[in-house]
């Protein structure tokens, strides 16, 4: 019976997290911000499904405790009727008493989509009823056994991301002449009822075939010969290039875009990810890297800056390079006796000095103080690029892709590189102990200003590429956020991991450009998704264990060697 | 295999060639606190001596000089004929000191196989740059490290299962012989135990004192050991020296050690010695 209790009064915990997170949603904005976004036309909007997925996700959490399946699904039960007491009560309260002094987005609109359009008592109601059976669903999806759940959860999934990817997919399947697929697919900013059973079912379908199809493909290449094994393998990289190279051209202008501002954190993040990951230092004053490498290009590039030297852009990049990794090793320097918390602080502090020194009147005969520098001439030297046979017009983000894509790919190749050599073993060293690194021979005052230097390096890139697409740089740009968004995308990512420094940038620079609503709610989101990643999976999402497990297979082979092994013990 | 040596007939006379650590009055003043006062204390190559002395008596201060962790207030430490005095912590490594600690202290977060990596970073010369392009030097560098690297592993008697676990997850015993490989990773000249056996039980100190004879029978190291505890050393060393108070109060063999009635004193008490 104990058990059965604890069961309970976890689920009816659950259920008031449940309910302050559908408030703390509503409360924001967030809910009528995506009220108008269909997810599937004429049955449930965006902003409805925020409602309904905090006791639904939470019921499922709830049913996950031990217990019999009556009781797990009473706790989903009580979790929904807990979650909807608290959103009915708020209803009541909030179409009775006026607080919109208080909480300014409590607006007459997200009143009336609240109630349902029902009028106060009966909006309650129904608010209840909707969380009990999010609820109560939640709960039997969780006792549902896991082969039939996961084609089921995976496709609800799939029906909201393709859904969400409408105001991309629609134009460019009318870009292809596919606007009798598009018009078929999306009706009102959202899918249509036809469609969206058709991506179920074909997400579904996937779920389960894939795994299937996988490990066949697997079997039939460990029985082919090394021979074709290698042409198989140097085939799937080319197609991987290949579809790399033709991104922009699918993805058309506007996603592009989004693809550079990804490469462009990309390459912040792998520099970071030298200084903070590899070396442990944490640096809250990277920013300073990118205004150095983009006001550099700026004054080497463009006829119209101080210096009005108007050098070619790939000549001026490894004086840039050089510039940003003096930069590193001058804020280095001082900051080489402090640890931890000291050396975060110090560092925030010169990223603010960095920004104020471009945006200073003092400097401003060299930097151009507000006004920055303009007239910074096009990567190539020309705006526009036709690709011969193909026909491809390259012009704005879909040219600056490319050497975008180019430095990112060397920069993770040399970061890899590096990872796993003397250099990077001694960086770790020096992350987990200094003073026993020291003590092990590592000259950590050399190798953190090895740290600060090359981190600063592959930053640099960034801005140096950015301001050419640009074609000017202001000092607004390099505020205090674009080191915390760095930060972001390595936690997220994985402290230290190469991909999932490529996964941070996609999940936060790449889907916040793609949910335009979002755009307000942007650093709201990065602080919960941080919350919730430091509790959940602190490791990251990627965390760097790919190469870990490659040695424990290749490991077993060998395991039988182990018995020669001269133990102490044997001695 | 190196010609068995009995440790109790060889005296300093049997190492012909002399003393490999030289440390003369050396003293270390911590604001009022004198740490270590005008210590004379000398290593015979290829031997093992040991450092004793209750807690407190200014014994991990003395190796925090050698190691250079902080130098002395004044007197003079020469290493194989080189005045190290006021060295880098790094650089004396590179000229051939290593060390384990009281508290194990490893790279937590790092496999096995890389702590031991680490041990070897002062006898590898490849920069950042030569990995970046791959040489064929940097590649066979890495691969030696490798091999050795897990020599030494089998060495202290580590199974290949666990290099790549990370260090952290090792039982305590095995976080000991890693701290051990790592220290031997650096081919040192002269090794540091601080307290190898503290929380271990008398078999596992038996084994680990086995183990000492042997690193320096096999390897041809020389070996200072720490150790609060007389009864570890007696079996050991050749010489012992006993701090107390921050000074050198007795040096000796063990058998001179353990009947003189100053040590008594400082182990036992006043009366202890006297009756």
């Amino acid at each position: 019976m104990s058990e059965m209790r604890s069961l309970l009064a976890r689920a009816a915990r659950l259920g008031g997290i449940s309910g302050a997170l559908v408030l703390y949603l509503v409360a924001v904005g967030l809910v009528l911000a995506f009220a108008q976004r269909n997810t599937v036309t004429g049955v449930v909007t965006l902003g409805r499904l925020m409602v309904i997925a905090p006791p639904l996700a939470l019921a499922f959490v709830a049913a996950g405790g031990r217990g019999t399946f009556a009781a797990r699904l009473a706790a989903g039960l009580v979790t929904g009727i807990i979650s909807g007491l608290i959103t009915a009560a708020a209803v009541l309260f909030v179409s009775s008493v006026e607080v919109r002094f208080i909480l300014v987005r409590i607006s007459p609109p997200l009143i009336d989509f609240m109630e349902f359009s029902q009028g106060a008592v009966p909006g309650a109601a129904i608010n209840l009823a909707v969380a009990i059976g999010a609820g109560l669903v939640g709960a039997a999806v969780r006792l549902i056994p896991p082969r039939p759940r996961r084609p089921l959860v995976n496709a609800t999934l799939g029906v909201v991301v393709v859904s969400l990817l409408e105001p991309f997919l629609r134009p460019r399947l009318t870009d292809f002449k596919l606007a009798s697929v598009a018009r078929f697919m999306f009706d009102h900013k959202g899918l249509t009822i036809v469609a969206a059973i058709l991506v179920f079912i074909l997400f579904a379908a996937f779920t389960v075939g894939w795994p299937i199809l996988k490990n066949n493909t697997q079997r039939r290449i460990a029985a082919a010969d090394p021979a074709t094994q290698a042409t198989i393998r140097g085939v799937a990289i080319l197609v991987f290039i290949l579809f790399l190279l033709a991104l922009p051209q699918i993805a058309g202008s506007f996603l592009s875009q989004v693809l550079v501002f990804v490469g462009l954190y990309t390459l912040l993040a792998l520099g970071l990810n030298i200084v903070v990951g590899y070396a442990g230092l944490l640096d809250l004053g990277y920013v300073a890297f990118y205004a150095v490498g983009s006001y550099l290009t700026a004054l080497l590039t463009s006829p119209i800056s101080s210096l009005g030297l108007g050098i070619p852009f790939w000549i001026a990049l490894p004086i840039v390079v050089l510039g940003a990794a003096l930069t590193g090793v001058f804020i280095g320097a001082p900051v080489l006796r402090l640890r931890g918390d000291y050396l975060a602080i110090v560092t925030l502090g010169f990223g603010e000095i960095a920004r104020l020194l471009f945006l200073s009147d003092a400097l401003k005969p060299w930097f151009g103080g507000v006004q920055g520098i303009l007239g910074v001439p096009p990567l190539f030297g020309v705006t526009k690029v036709s690709v011969p046979i193909l026909g491809w017009e390259l012009h704005g983000p879909t040219l600056t892709y490319y050497p975008l894509l180019g430095l990112c790919v060397i920069a993770a190749f040399f970061a890899y590189r590096i990872k796993y050599s003397r250099a990077g073993r001694a960086w770790n060293a020096m992350r987990e102990d200094e003073d026993v690194a020291q003590a092990t021979g590592v000259n950590t005052t050399n190798y953190k200003l090895l740290a600060f230097a090359l981190g600063a390096s592959v930053g640099c890139l960034g801005g140096a590429v950015f301001v050419t697409h640009l074609a000017s740089v202001f000092p607004g740009t390099f505020s205090i956020t674009v080191s915390i968004t760095v930060l972001s995308i390595i936690i997220l990512g994985g402290m230290g991991s190469i991909p999932g420094v490529v996964v941070g940038s996609l999940a936060l620079i790449g889907l916040p450009e793609l949910l335009r609503e979002f755009a307000e709610f942007r650093l709201l989101v990065y602080g919960g998704v941080l919350v919730i990643m430091m509790l959940v999976r602190p490791e990251g999402l990627l965390p760097d264990q790919a190469r870990r497990r490659e040695l424990h297979e290749a490991e077993e082979e060998t395991e039988s060697e182990d018995a020669t092994d001269a133990g102490l013990e044997r001695a | 295999m190196q010609p068995q040596v009995d440790p109790a007939t060889m005296t300093s006379q049997d190492a012909p060639e002399g003393l490999l650590l030289e440390v003369n009055g050396v003293t270390k003043q911590f604001e009022g606190l004198v740490a270590n006062r005008d210590i004379d204390f000398n290593i015979p190559r290829h031997s093992i001596v040991s450092i004793i002395g209750p807690n407190g008596a200014g014994k991990t201060t003395f190796f925090n000089q050698i190691t250079g962790i902080y130098p002395p207030t004044s007197g003079r430490i020469v290493l194989d004929g080189i005045d190290i005095t006021g060295f880098q912590p790094h650089e004396v490594a590179e000229l051939g000191i290593a060390r384990t600690y009281q508290n194990i202290r490893l790279f937590q977060n790092m496999t096995v196989l890389a702590n031991v990596q680490v041990g070897r970073h002062v006898r590898m010369r490849g920069q950042w740059y030569h990995a970046i392009f791959g040489t064929a030097a940097i590649r066979r560098e890495e691969e030696e490290t490798v091999a050795k690297s897990r020599e030494l592993l089998t060495l202290v008697g580590l199974r290949r299962r666990v290099e790549n676990e990370l260090a952290k997850n090792l039982p305590y015993g095995d976080q000991r012989r890693l701290e051990i490989a790592r220290a031997l990773a650096s081919d040192p000249k002269l090794l540091l135990l601080d307290e190898p056996t503290a929380g271990m039980n008398p078999g596992e100190t038996r084994q680990m004192t086995d183990f000492i004879g042997r690193l320096r029978r096999d390897l041809r190291l020389t070996i200072l050991l720490i150790e609060h505890d007389m009864k570890v050393v007696m079996g050991v060393s050749e010489r012992i020296t006993v701090l107390d108070y921050g000074e050198k109060i007795a040096e000796g063999t063990p058998l001179e050690i353990r009947s003189n009635p100053r040590v008594i004193e400082a182990y036992l008490g006043k009366q202890a010695a006297t009756s």
